[in-house]
């Protein structure tokens, strides 16, 4: 039996992940997968806590899911605006490394 | 409900949004040119239609109800709320006027609707009690932010700028969003109102703190407190200079009012206290030591600054920890002020980054050198700048002092036996430093000279080629700043009557 300890389980271990990513990788295409893998972290727990929350009768509480369908908006619309600015800055610098964003600094 | 009340209750958001289509389509229908700018009477027809749009909705709040809750307070109209909508509107307003004067960029028409769409997100941000659509509002607010922050194509520094208030933004929101899915975990329910009696009846599950920081976090980005505060002197140096006054004064606002909301009737029941004496875990330690990590470092690295809007960035993550004391203090006394402040540094920041668009168009750069001689080529802008500028300082008899005055007053006042000392002891000392920098950039403006040009030409050519209707919106702002701080008590009579 799955329980809502697990599912938490493997939402802080993606989370964490997305987290590492985008510390740690130096190309802002994968830093930016990494940032979706944050907000799908979030997802899971939700939908997990939905299902797990009943009330009175057995039904899960479904605000949760409401929200995942939101955020599933948002992810998208976050990722036509944020791949629309790398390809502004690619159109200006020549490069995706965030070594070579560097001319705004201290 | 009927949906007739729901359209009457989010008017004016409504009414903002449509503004925002019309502009975009007057953009796209009259010439879109490739390279250079927008045509002139186009980009006038376009900001004519925002301000009147942004006008409209303003007048469409003032005639809401007094009070009104929708869907379990997704929408929520109360007279604080509708004070800050119209001061939102207000700000955005003047954004728009002194966007009018960038005459560089590009496609006006989407610049224009990026604006209006952010204020619908701050609109729905202060108007909202409820996580999802808090969450809704954030997003908004910030994707528009982002794009209008790289929207500058001329510019190298305008994309990377952008890309960083992207990158940062979008970890923040996603640490705010795994705090919300928690927390609505733990209290089965995404209601403000809510929230807080289920925090009160049981023993709070690590977990569920965890989710309360998280959820913080966020928030604290938006505010630019430190050490959230990276993105802040690239995004205002990078930016068009209109979204960098945009970000400092309508998006710190909205993100004020909706910090103290979430703290104060969300997660009212955990507080704790951060009394030098009795210190109580819970999110008023936290926020203590961010303000103090915010005032020293805002002010210590705004001291060796040699650019104008670096150096204003800096000073914003200061204010930004000035005005979480009023948080921290709690109550209906401490959220006013912390109001009050927010308010007044808002239309402050406007002016200030007004004026550094006016040198920006005129020597290319606002580097400190820029502004030499200011005085000698534009007698106006040197004399807004300089009310600005005091103002921040907090010199009476400007709005900065008297807000200053009745946050640390209120901070001091707020603990058993002056618990919160130390911590108002520390921005005082912050605000001293602070008078320096600010005394720096006004030695460079009136007494320095400036090596290139003659004056009488040079004065000549300022005053003719600046937009007259910018300068009246500085004025204006310069005005607001100087009445403000002689007459604060009808500011601060309405927020406190509107807590009702």
């Amino acid at each position: 039996m799955v329980t809502l300890g697990d599912y938490l389980f493997v939402s802080g271990l993606l989370f964490t992940l997305g987290f590492a990513g985008v510390l740690l990788r130096r190309n802002l295409i994968i830093i930016f997968m990494s940032l979706e893998l944050m907000l799908n972290a979030a997802n899971l727990s939700l939908v997990a806590f939905s299902r797990f929350r009943t009330n009175s009768l057995g039904q899960p509480n479904y605000d949760g899911q409401v929200f995942v369908f939101f955020i599933i908006t948002v992810a998208a619309a976050e990722v036509a605006v944020g791949l629309a600015i790398i390809v502004a800055l690619y159109r200006a610098r020549r490069t995706t490394h965030v070594e070579d964003i560097n001319s705004l600094k201290f | 409900m009927s949906y007739l009340e729901l359209l009457r209750l989010a008017a004016p958001e409504a009414i903002v949004v449509l503004t925002a289509f019309v502009v975009l389509t007057i953009g796209l229908v009259t010439g879109r040119r490739e390279a250079g700018d927008t045509p002139a009477a186009t980009a006038g027809l376009g900001a004519l239609v925002a301000a009147l749009g942004l006008a409209i909705a303003a007048a469409t709040i003032v005639r809401l109800p007094g009070h009104a809750t929708l869907f379990h307070g997704m929408l929520v109209v109360s007279p604080l709320n509708s004070l800050f909508q119209v001061i939102v509107l207000v700000l955005a307003f003047f954004t728009v006027i002194l966007a009018r004067g960038e005459r560089l960029l590009p496609n006006k028409g989407e610049y224009l609707a990026m604006i209006l769409l952010a204020t619908v997100g701050l609109m729905l941000l202060i108007g909202s009690e409820e996580l999802l659509m808090i969450f809704i509002g954030l997003e908004l607010t910030g994707l528009s932010l982002y794009v209008m922050t790289a929207f500058d194509k001329a510019s190298q520094t305008s994309a990377e700028a952008g890309l960083k208030y992207f990158l940062f933004g979008s970890m923040a929101s996603a640490f705010t969003l795994f705090g919300l899915s928690l927390i609505y975990g733990f209290t089965g329910t995404t209601s403000l109102a809510a929230i807080g009696p289920r925090l009160a009846e049981q023993a709070l599950p690590p977990l569920l703190f965890v989710g309360i920081v998280m959820t913080l976090i966020g928030f604290l980005f938006k505010i630019a407190a430190a050490p959230f505060h990276l993105w802040a002197p690239d995004a205002y140096q990078g930016a068009p200079v209109s979204t960098a006054g945009f970000i400092a004064s309508g998006s710190k606002v909205a993100s004020f009012i909706v910090l103290g909301k979430i703290l104060l009737i969300g997660f009212g029941p955990v507080s704790g206290s951060a009394d030098w004496h009795g210190l109580i875990a819970g999110w008023t330690p936290i926020l203590a030591v961010l303000s103090a990590l915010s005032i020293l470092i805002g002010n210590l690295v705004a001291l060796v600054q040699k650019n104008v809007r670096r150096l204003l960035a800096y000073s914003a993550v200061a204010h930004g920890g000035y005005t979480l004391l009023g948080l921290i203090a709690g109550g209906r006394a401490g959220f006013s002020a912390t109001l009050f402040y927010t308010t007044i540094y808002a239309v402050t920041l406007v002016g200030a980054f007004g004026v550094v668009g006016f040198v920006r168009r005129e020597n290319g750069g606002d580097d400190l050198a820029d502004f030499a001689g200011l005085r000698a080529r534009s007698p106006l802008l040197a004399g807004c700048m300089a009310i600005f500028l005091l103002s921040l300082a907090g010199l009476p008899p400007l709005a900065g002092f008297f807000g200053k005055f009745y946050l640390f007053s209120t901070a001091l006042r707020a603990g058993a036996n002056h618990g919160l000392l130390w911590l108002v002891a520390l921005a005082l000392f912050g605000s001293l430093i602070s008078l320096y920098y600010y005394l720096i950039v006004l030695k460079v403006i009136f007494l320095d000279e400036n090596a290139q040009a003659t004056p009488a030409v040079a004065r000549y050519d300022f005053e003719m080629r600046a937009d007259y209707l910018p300068k009246m919106t500085l004025l204006v702002l310069a005005g607001a700043v100087l009445l403000l701080g002689i007459i604060p008590g009808t500011l601060v009579a309405r927020i406190l009557a509107s807590f009702g």
